[in-house]
């Protein structure tokens, strides 16, 4: 089973009691999310809502590709693959 | 005898602490970069705060010394599928060993193990008036529950833009108590709903003598919120968000706004009203205060009591300052800070 790193922004410290780089295992995008909450379950509250979709200003990146901008979380995945966790933020 | 405050602004918590109430040390922010909405400092030890943020949502932390903060893993939610969501948690307190959150959308939450598990209450939430629901400009949430020490079957709780709320029956049953309250909207169907109440003090030894800082006034109820009538007598408006109460003397404390559509210190001046005859007369107590080209209010959460003798009285504004009198109103400090938006303040003993 692959294994990712997941990379998590500072404002998520509060959460994981500091730790920003965490590691996930799955054979797609969506195994590898799916274990990241289980290995942390307090993080599920904050990356996706009620719905189970990422929350409106979560972005998501696997392997610097937004993943808002795939079909599908069912995308393969590959040891050493990159999952990057960022906010939107807009305004001037 | 040492006073701790916890202050909550919109981009972090602070530890505003004193050991005479004369000198204060502040550290932080905690929760850097989070809304701090609510705080509690559990019976059993302990601390709790309410954290939001708008990209990550809610949570509750627990702290056994308010250093070290951890998640509760299930904090308050609405079930998946709802079109509710819980943004924000307005208020902690606790009662006979359970802690209630009144949280926004608007509704109840309680938690009998230190807040480690929590469970809604629906006969609140899922109330047969729930379709009139009105947000008021802080959204729609429920932030007030006050108990009967004598009654643990009555529950009081107030949300915006709806009213004050009672249960009789430990919870199951809710009714609403706005009579004599001017509507902030009328609903078509149900009238007994609308009020916009802001904030409510209780008379610790009469839990039924209930004040109530709303957005058409300020009110007094003598009857457990069967009845309320307005009392303003001295004050320069009716509008304000907090009322607190000193449980030794009994005065309230107040921060009148200018008319609702402005929502400003009147006059560029902070001022603090004080009643000490139970609401009949309010007086400025603002000694001190800024009295010149200050514009921040004071929003429901960010005014507390200490209880001392003589009595604290704390306060944070939205321009992120912080007043502390030391004897009940009589003068007041501004602490050198100035901080995010205060959305909370909580005063601890000890």
């Amino acid at each position: 089973m692959p294994t990712v790193t997941v990379h998590l922004p500072s404002l998520l410290e509060p959460v994981t009691g500091g730790v920003r780089e965490l590691t996930a295992s799955g054979g797609s995008l969506r195994e590898v999310l799916d274990d990241l909450v289980a290995r942390e379950p307090r993080l599920k509250p904050h990356l996706f809502n009620e719905a189970g979709e990422f929350r409106r200003h979560v972005l998501c990146f696997h392997n610097g590709t937004n993943t808002r901008w795939l079909a599908c979380l069912d995308a393969p995945v590959a040891d050493g693959d990159t999952v990057l966790f960022m906010q939107a933020v807009s305004g001037g | 005898m040492g006073v701790r405050l916890l202050v909550g602004t919109s981009k972090g918590g602070f530890w505003v602490t004193s050991d005479d109430r004369r000198e204060w040390a502040v550290e932080g922010p905690f929760f850097k970069g989070w809304k701090v909405t609510a705080g509690l400092r559990l019976a059993g030890g302990g601390f709790m705060a309410a954290v939001a943020s708008d990209i990550y949502g809610p949570a509750i932390f627990l702290s056994a010394d308010g250093e070290e903060w951890e998640q509760v893993e299930e904090g308050p939610a609405y079930p998946d599928g709802d079109d509710r969501r819980l943004r924000q948690v307005w208020t902690l307190r606790e009662h006979r060993g359970t802690v209630y959150a009144g949280v926004q959308d608007a509704g109840l939450f309680t938690s009998g193990d230190g807040g480690r598990s929590w469970k809604p209450v629906p006969g609140l939430n899922d109330h047969e008036t729930r379709g009139g629901w009105m947000p008021g400009a802080g959204g729609l949430c429920c932030h007030a529950v006050l108990f009967d020490h004598a009654n643990p079957d009555r529950v009081w709780c107030g949300i915006s833009a709806v009213g004050v709320f009672r249960t009789d029956d430990g919870g199951t049953t809710w009714t609403p108590k706005n009579r004599g309250v001017y509507w902030a909207h009328e609903d078509e169907e149900f009238k007994e709903i609308g009020h916009c109440v802001h904030g409510m003090a209780q008379d610790p030894d009469d839990p039924g003598r209930i004040f109530r800082q709303d957005h058409s006034g300020m009110y007094r109820s003598g009857d457990g919120g069967e009845s309320w009538t307005k009392n303003e007598t001295g004050l320069p408006s009716g509008f304000g968000f907090p009322v607190v109460m000193d449980d030794a003397t009994r005065y309230l404390f107040a921060v009148p706004l200018e008319a609702d559509q402005y929502r400003l210190p009147a006059g560029g001046a902070i001022r603090v009203y004080r009643s000490t005859d139970g609401g009949d007369s309010w007086h400025s107590a603002s000694a001190g205060l800024p009295a010149e080209h200050a514009y921040g209010g004071v929003l429901r959460g960010a005014m507390a009591v200490d209880n001392l003798d003589p009595g604290g009285v704390y306060m944070g504004t939205t321009s992120g300052t912080l007043h502390v009198s030391r004897d009940l109103g009589e003068s007041w400090v501004n602490l050198p800070v100035m901080l995010p938006r205060v959305l909370h303040l909580s005063a601890w003993v000890g």
